[in-house]
């Protein structure tokens, strides 16, 4: 065998590939950003949607990557079951052979099952570690990092990616492995409660936003629609994976670290916009729509009632209007934001650099108060996803 | 019994290493298989009477990957 085989390669339509990758996040997020009143994705916010979102997840890249990861200790439990079946009717021409659609629809039934409850799980543990803003954004932008660094596994960018993916202990994996030889009815829920601690990669991103929910029913539900979604796809491609496993899996992995590397890359500039950073995409970009973005000076506001120490912010479903607002600096100044019934995440209203995090009424007026600012300056203002985002700049 | 180590570049997931594993059940005289993805490679504990080099090549290669062994 040659070195070469050795030495991670990256071939140059991976190189493209990636850059296309880029380009359209770039786009996707420049194009979705709350201020164009385009086409909003709000609907990730709310809580349905995200199930849907997690469900097509599933259906789509989630079953294909599990296929590949999980496919083959399945199908191994088939094969070994099938073995058995013809042993026993060479022995006893009665017997018949077992109907593989049971153990599998155990199988999935059972992982299922687990999946939720570690859903529930990380939701719980995420509970705690939401604590503030800041804290969900070092979340968001450590998941982003992971799915990232996966997703560059899977295109085998660099050697130093594959770290990112988890080894299961040793003892863990021959448990799994031995179990798969079994064949009663027990053994493919054995199985498919084991698949936990063989999660693909879309599996473990998906574990990782339901760390990011912080709630213990959204986690749940989370990881519940990941799993249902996974479980069509791997039903009907468990049957031919013993054949089609390693041909499919070179075809779809591709597939599946671009899905990834964009979920990680919006993963991590929503952790980056929710620390008020002025490095994430939106932030960069947002005055390259400056006509159709700014407002308005305290006096130019045509909000009506505004007085002079006083700036309007419309929070509504789709994002902050406007998303640039200007005030004058070196004085306290209040933030009037209003709602009018506001259901997205946008009225988990967090302005990072002044540690304020305000939930606000679905219809109604808050007000917060700003500390003088100085000439020139900016303060960035996110919903507590990292979603829809806007800035207040500081003039004369 | 002999330890060596075999360098598997073609292993993608950590699955892989968990299927080059199971020559701990399908090789007669082995001990022990640790196969790592994050190194890509596997260290094999067997009994050199019964098992040859390249007996433990051609089984890696029925799993579908390619062994070598680590100079």
């Amino acid at each position: 065998m040659s070195t070469k085989q050795n030495k991670p390669s990256v071939d140059p339509v991976i190189v493209v590939m990636l850059g296309v990758v880029f380009l359209a996040v770039a786009i996707a997020m420049i194009v979705f950003q709350p201020s164009t009143n385009s086409i909003n994705i709000s609907a990730d916010a709310n809580v349905m949607s995200q199930l849907v979102v997690a469900f097509v997840t599933g259906i789509t890249t989630g079953g294909l990557s599990c296929l590949a990861v999980q496919g083959g200790l399945l199908a191994s439990s088939l094969a070994y079951q099938i073995e058995q079946d013809y042993s026993a009717q060479a022995k006893n021409k009665k017997a018949t052979r077992t109907n593989s659609a049971m153990p599998i629809a155990l199988f999935l039934l059972a992982k299922l099952v687990a999946y939720t409850l570690m859903g529930a799980l990380l939701g719980w543990l995420g509970s705690f570690l939401t604590l503030s803003p800041l804290t969900r954004a070092i979340l968001m932008v450590a998941i982003g990092i992971f799915m990232v660094g996966n997703a560059l596994r899977m295109f085998n960018v660099h050697p130093v990616f594959r770290y990112f993916s988890i080894e299961p202990p040793k003892f863990i994996t021959r448990y799994i492995r031995r179990t798969a030889k079994g064949t009663d009815t027990a053994t493919p829920i054995f199985l498919g409660l084991l698949t936990i601690f063989i999660p693909c990669g879309v599996t473990q991103a998906m574990m990782a936003t339901a760390l990011g929910t912080g709630s213990v029913l959204m986690g749940a539900a989370l990881m519940f629609a990941f799993t249902l979604g996974t479980s069509p796809v791997f039903f009907v491609v468990a049957y031919l994976a013993t054949e089609l496993g390693s041909k499919l899996e070179k075809f779809f992995m591709r597939f599946v670290a671009v899905v990834v590397l964009i979920l990680g890359l919006v993963t991590l500039d929503g952790g980056l916009n929710l620390m008020g950073s002025p490095l994430s995409l939106q932030n960069l970009t947002r005055g390259w729509f400056a006509p159709q973005t700014e407002s308005n000076t305290v006096a130019e506001s045509s909000q009506p009632a505004v007085v002079s120490d006083e700036i309007t912010l419309n929070v509504e479903n789709n994002g902050y209007f406007p998303a640039v607002l200007k005030a004058p600096a070196g004085k306290t100044l209040t933030l009037n934001l209003i709602t009018n019934k506001t259901y997205s995440c946008a009225r988990d209203f967090v302005i990072p650099d002044l540690n304020v995090y305000q939930l606000l009424p679905e219809s109604g007026t808050v007000q917060i108060s700003i500390p003088a600012q100085e000439l020139g300056s900016k303060l960035f203002f996110t919903c507590s996803m990292g979603m829809y985002t806007g800035q207040i700049v500081f003039e004369n | 019994m002999i330890k060596k180590t075999f360098k598997i570049p073609d292993m993608s997931c950590t699955n892989c290493a968990m299927k080059i594993e199971s020559l701990e059940d399908d090789l007669d005289g082995v001990k022990e298989v640790n196969a790592s993805y994050h190194k890509l490679e596997m260290v094999i504990e067997y009994d050199e009477t019964k098992l040859t080099d390249e007996q433990i090549v051609a089984a890696v290669k029925r799993k579908g990957y390619t062994a070598n062994l680590a100079l």
